[in-house]
């Protein structure tokens, strides 16, 4: 018989092994599952909400069109869709989607008051994260890593077979049984991941850097299992210091890194920045109409000369005092992103030392559900938000009737291009990291091969 | 026993040294065992025993003297001298969720050994075990049954050469002489044998040669006479006694 198929034989004929691959396996698929499960519930959230968005766009329409239909009016009552519908590979990695708002409707308004208006979540049940593949994969394949790799010489050793299997004349014993249990953690952990990205249309080349992600991963906890498990002399001590690297590395870690840089980098909630657009907006009724208007001219001197209205009220003044409102805290905005940019970058760096942050940065990059992916639909909010401003401007300043046919010219949200990438400085970190987990690792069982008493 | 200097020594040690950190464990240990030919070591607890068999397996790099088995240097050629040798470890636990044959099918592969299923059979046979158990996980076996598959291991590598720890430690008096048989079978088939054990009534009843280590060398080495009684079993019992003590 060939060594391998011996080899395999002997791995998948022991209950604890198999029973922790089948386990992986399992958890694989559900993963999957539920990812799928979700973006397709974010898929039908987001049909449903342009169902009713049509049908609330031609009820404003009908109440409003005309011969003499005002374009303030309009600005007011029609709330346009934004979507960000969710990419081909968020199944395998949920991250922020399941927290940020993937559909906003916005107003011409004042876009800070509306950005951060989505729904509260349960920031207990937020806490553990999403199930999702991403999940199984770093928290998960280490443990069933630990079943399968802890013992693979301790048991031999505590057996009393450790001897009489170095005493036999083959070589590459190790390799070999490192190599058949990678193998079938790797499929466990793939196949399902394959599949869902068949099932989900997701590119290629996004499933291939997911998997190569898994693999560099898995090829670390390998090392540290033949590391470990090679240098402790029971099986009991090898896996309560595998478990300990778990811990620490895992959750401990990760943990303690992201409260520093929450320390050191505090953000502001999106919703104080609502509120204080909110109370500049409502000071601009309590000010003289002029000193508004200086500061909408400051952004849009083309409107200069043409504030003047009879009454106390004019929709020009209304926007501008939110045009207004978003400028004063615009500061605020630019702080509130960077500092968001600055937590994105130092996570990113944590990546490069702690292989399980390095992989989660890694797969959500290239899922485009990470912060930086969500910036981007907040972006093109934002861009958006510009055009359906300045499209009613004209109508407002220039004292123009909003007829049917300028309804149909409203700018319509076009989603954005995805930003999905491959995290090259993740990717090289975590390579770097489970090379050189197991090259110490093949040093510790070179070492046993060669000389055991 | 009657030497073949002609003969290449199935096992041949020269005044080998050999410490672990500050402890002498052996001190000019000389040993030649012909092909044919069954010795018993025998020994206190840290005679040096286990450390004579890990310098032929090739797992220690003696201080310094020679080891060779079958002309083969197992510390610069571990490989080629582990191919000449089947090693049986003292109360050895083969895999428990494989049955007897797969046990030996997987060490064999391991070995890489191209013997089939025919010398797997052959093998179980010859140590006696039923035919009904050999498709029987190992879990379910007696540890006299174990002790037939790891023997069985051992002579369906067909090697020249078996080296054995405690052999018959724990088996009854009726297994002990299946497996006294077993080795006579070995003998006459060329198979040199080197057996450390405590049991001297066993190796009395099948040892050509019975040596006595202590403190790192052979003091002592009794031959099997060629008619009447093999051996004087007080003379070695008298014997044993000094070297468990000098241990």
């Amino acid at each position: 018989m060939n060594a391998l198929r011996a080899e395999a034989r002997l791995l998948l004929r022991s209950g604890r092994n198999l029973l922790a691959l089948v386990l992986l396996l399992v958890l694989s698929c559900a993963a999957v599952w539920v990812g799928i499960a979700k973006i397709e519930n974010q898929r039908a959230t987001i049909e449903r909400v342009e169902r009713e968005q049509a049908r609330d766009l031609a009820s404003v329409e009908d109440a409003n069109a005309g011969p003499e239909g005002d374009a303030g009016y309009n600005a007011y009552y029609a709330f346009m869709l934004t979507q960000d519908p969710p990419p081909a590979l968020a199944f395998a990695a949920i991250g922020q989607r399941d927290l940020q708002p993937f559909v906003l409707r916005v107003r011409a308004l004042g876009l800070q008051g509306q950005l951060y208006d989505s729904e509260t979540y349960n920031p207990e049940l937020a806490l553990p994260g999403v199930f999702d593949w991403a999940f199984v994969l770093i928290y998960l394949l280490p443990l069933v890593v630990i079943a399968l790799g802890h013992d693979l010489v301790t048991g031999e050793r505590e057996t009393g077979r450790l001897r009489l299997l170095l005493s036999l004349a083959g070589e590459g014993l190790w390799l070999r049984r490192i190599a058949l249990r990678y193998g079938a953690v790797m499929a466990a952990v793939g196949l399902p991941l394959v599949v869902g990205g068949i099932i989900m249309a997701a590119p290629a080349a996004g499933v291939a850097v997911m998997l190569a992600g898994a693999a560099l991963y898995c090829a670390f906890w390998f090392g540290l299992a033949m590391l470990v498990g090679g240098t402790m002399r029971s099986s009991t001590t090898a896996a309560a210091g595998m478990i300990g690297c778990w811990i620490v590395l895992t959750l401990v870690l990760p943990a303690l890194a992201n409260a520093a840089i929450a320390r050191q980098v505090p953000v502001a909630k999106g919703i104080d920045l609502t509120l204080a657009q909110r109370e500049n907006v409502h000071r601009g009724w309590d000010i003289p109409k002029e000193e508004t208007f200086e500061r909408f001219f400051a952004d849009h001197p083309e409107w200069q000369g043409k504030q003047e209205f009879e009454g106390r009220f004019h929709w020009k003044w209304y926007y501008a005092m939110h045009q207004a409102g978003d400028a004063s805290v615009a500061g605020d905005v630019a702080e509130y992103r960077a500092s968001l940019a600055r937590r994105e970058e130092l996570t990113r760096v944590l990546g490069f030392v702690l292989p399980g942050v390095g992989t989660m940065n890694l797969v959500h990059r290239m899922a485009d559900t990470d912060i930086a992916g969500q910036l981007a639909y907040q972006d093109s909010i934002a861009d958006y938000h510009t055009d359906l401003r300045t499209f009613y401007y004209p109508y407002l300043f220039e004292d123009k009737y909003f007829t049917r046919a300028d309804f149909a010219a409203i700018p319509r949200y076009s989603p954005r291009a995805g930003t999905g990438s491959v995290a090259l400085g993740p990717l090289l970190a975590l390579a770097l990291a489970a090379l050189l987990v197991v090259a110490a690792g093949a040093l510790r069982m070179r070492r046993i091969s060669g000389h055991s008493r | 026993m009657m030497t073949e200097p002609h003969i290449q020594p199935a096992v041949e040690i020269a005044q080998l040294h050999h410490r672990y950190g500050a402890d002498p464990v052996l001190r000019g240990l000389d040993l030649i065992l012909q092909p044919g030919e069954i010795y018993a070591l025998m020994g206190g607890n840290g005679a040096g025993k286990s450390t004579t068999l890990a310098a032929l397996l090739g797992f220690i790099s003696p201080e310094s003297g020679t080891v060779q088995v079958c002309g083969i240097d197992p510390v610069a050629d571990p490989r080629a001298a582990r191919a000449q040798m089947a090693y049986v470890p003292e109360n050895v636990s083969l895999y428990e969720h494989l049955t007897a044959r797969e046990n030996i099918s997987y060490f064999l592969a391991l070995s890489d050994s191209r013997r089939g299923s025919d010398a797997i059979e052959a093998a179980l046979t010859d140590v006696g075990l039923a035919s009904s158990a050999w498709d029987k996980r190992l879990s379910g076996f007696s540890k006299g049954m174990r002790q037939k598959v790891a023997i069985a291991l051992a002579l369906a590598r067909d090697v020249p050469v078996l080296l054995l720890d405690e052999p018959t430690s724990g088996l009854d008096p009726r297994a002990v002489l299946e497996f006294n048989r077993l080795l006579d079978s070995a003998r006459k088939r060329r198979v040199a044998v080197l057996m450390v054990t405590h049991d001297l009534v066993s190796a009395v009843d099948i040892a050509d040669r019975i040596g006595f280590l202590i403190a790192g060398r052979i003091e002592e080495e009794r031959e099997a006479q060629a008619s009447g009684s093999r051996f004087d079993l007080n003379a070695l019992h008298d014997r044993y006694t000094h070297a468990e003590r000098a241990a």
